[in-house]
């Protein structure tokens, strides 16, 4: 009986110090994970949680989407704040980029879902211009009115995205997007293909439901 | 005795599964780090050859060797979509140096996780290229280039071009 008490005491012991261990395991990484997402504040990038989860931390966040004005791929001039009061998705993307294919019709099927509640995708292409050779221009600006057809891509695209990449920083990788609410906030940001869910969850943000 | 035994073996087991609980790392889907690499630095590298002894004036062959960054592919020389950047190497003019012809590796079939049907053709960890180069006579320090376009399997870097450095010597 002594001994078996002995033996239970011993092993609840153990027990207490492995869930200690683990307690301040978890506490370590937590406060690892909270330095890392604060040290990448000011600069955007993908940072790991506490589950080792990456998440695109980008100093726009629950702040006002800079304004831009960019031509349309007719030549078109489409500015940002001209959306005020709708719920808009800015849809960094690239003829060259994969996964930036494979969002897009998520895309186009979520704009038109969501058109009538007010909301609008603007896709700023990131494709590089050589504005000092007009026919190498020409040619530039034919490849992503070609791509944008192909893809069905019916709401405003834009071109030289790249003339962002100060205001936006973080488009180091595509797509990116970011997910304005209807007073012009960033309320959402993603780096990289999630899925149709994720784009429709921070749609519904970004439209306050 | 035996049941003792028995007991303290379920115990030791459980104390196991606790310890192993509680030391083992959350884990998700999306946790390998690996899958999202597209944060971190230069995805490719070239290994070698740094320098090349061939005879002046005829073409000789010189595979050259680069690496890519665990978690990243990029484009092979002939991807199956006309949008897509193909991996091309090139010399510089005036160097001394000239690509007689450049053999490029068939890239492996790769899809991306949430589009599994397109087939992507690309490159991955390591790959060489089968060239046929001419040098001039002398000592030649080529700065060749090679151009590609890098993701991993949820994002895409933009375009690049590193330098190759190769000492050519032409004799």
């Amino acid at each position: 009986m002594k001994r078996n008490t002995v033996v239970l005491g011993v092993v609840l012991l153990l027990l207490a110090v492995f869930a200690w261990a683990g307690w301040a395991n978890w506490q370590y990484r937590k406060q690892e994970a909270e330095k890392r997402l604060a040290a990448a504040a000011a600069k955007a990038e993908l940072v790991a949680d506490d589950a080792d989860i990456p998440h695109f931390v980008t100093p726009l966040m629950n702040k006002p989407a800079p304004d831009f004005t960019l031509e349309d791929v007719t030549g078109k001039k489409v500015s940002l704040d001209s959306y005020k009061g709708k719920a808009v998705l800015i849809n960094f993307w690239a003829t060259w980029c994969g996964p930036c294919k494979v969002e897009t019709p998520w895309l186009v099927e979520l704009r038109n879902q969501y058109a009538d509640k007010g909301f609008e995708i603007l896709g700023v292409s990131a494709d590089d211009l050589d504005f000092d050779d007009k026919a190498k221009l020409v040619e530039e600006k034919h490849d992503i009115q070609k791509f944008a057809q192909q893809e069905h891509m019916q709401y405003p695209v834009l071109i030289n995205g790249g003339s962002l990449d100060k205001p936006y920083a973080g488009l180091d990788a595509l797509p990116t997007s970011y997910f304005v609410d209807r007073s012009g906030n960033v309320v959402a940001a993603t780096l990289g293909l999630t899925s149709k869910d994720d784009i429709e969850g921070n749609i519904r943000k970004a439209l306050g439901e | 005795m035996r049941s003792l035994c028995a007991r303290r073996t379920r115990t030791i087991s459980l104390c196991a599964i606790v310890t192993v609980s509680l030391f083992a790392k959350a884990q998700s889907p999306l946790a390998d780090s690996s899958t999202r690499t597209i944060a971190h630095g230069a995805p490719i590298e070239y290994l070698y050859p740094e320098q090349v002894t061939i005879a002046a004036g005829k073409p000789r062959p010189v595979t050259l060797h680069f690496r890519i960054a665990p978690g990243f592919h990029i484009n092979s020389h002939t991807p199956k979509d006309s949008f897509l950047i193909p991996t091309t190497f090139s010399v510089p003019e005036g160097s001394g140096v000239r690509v007689e012809s450049a053999h490029y590796p068939d890239g492996a079939d790769f899809t991306l996780p949430l589009d599994p049907d397109t087939k992507l053709s690309v490159y991955s960890d390591e790959f060489a290229i089968d060239t046929q180069l001419v040098a001039e006579h002398g000592n030649h320090l080529v700065q060749a280039s090679l151009r590609y376009q890098a993701c991993d399997k949820t994002a895409c870097l933009p375009p690049k071009t590193i330098t190759v450095p190769i000492d050519v010597i032409g004799n």
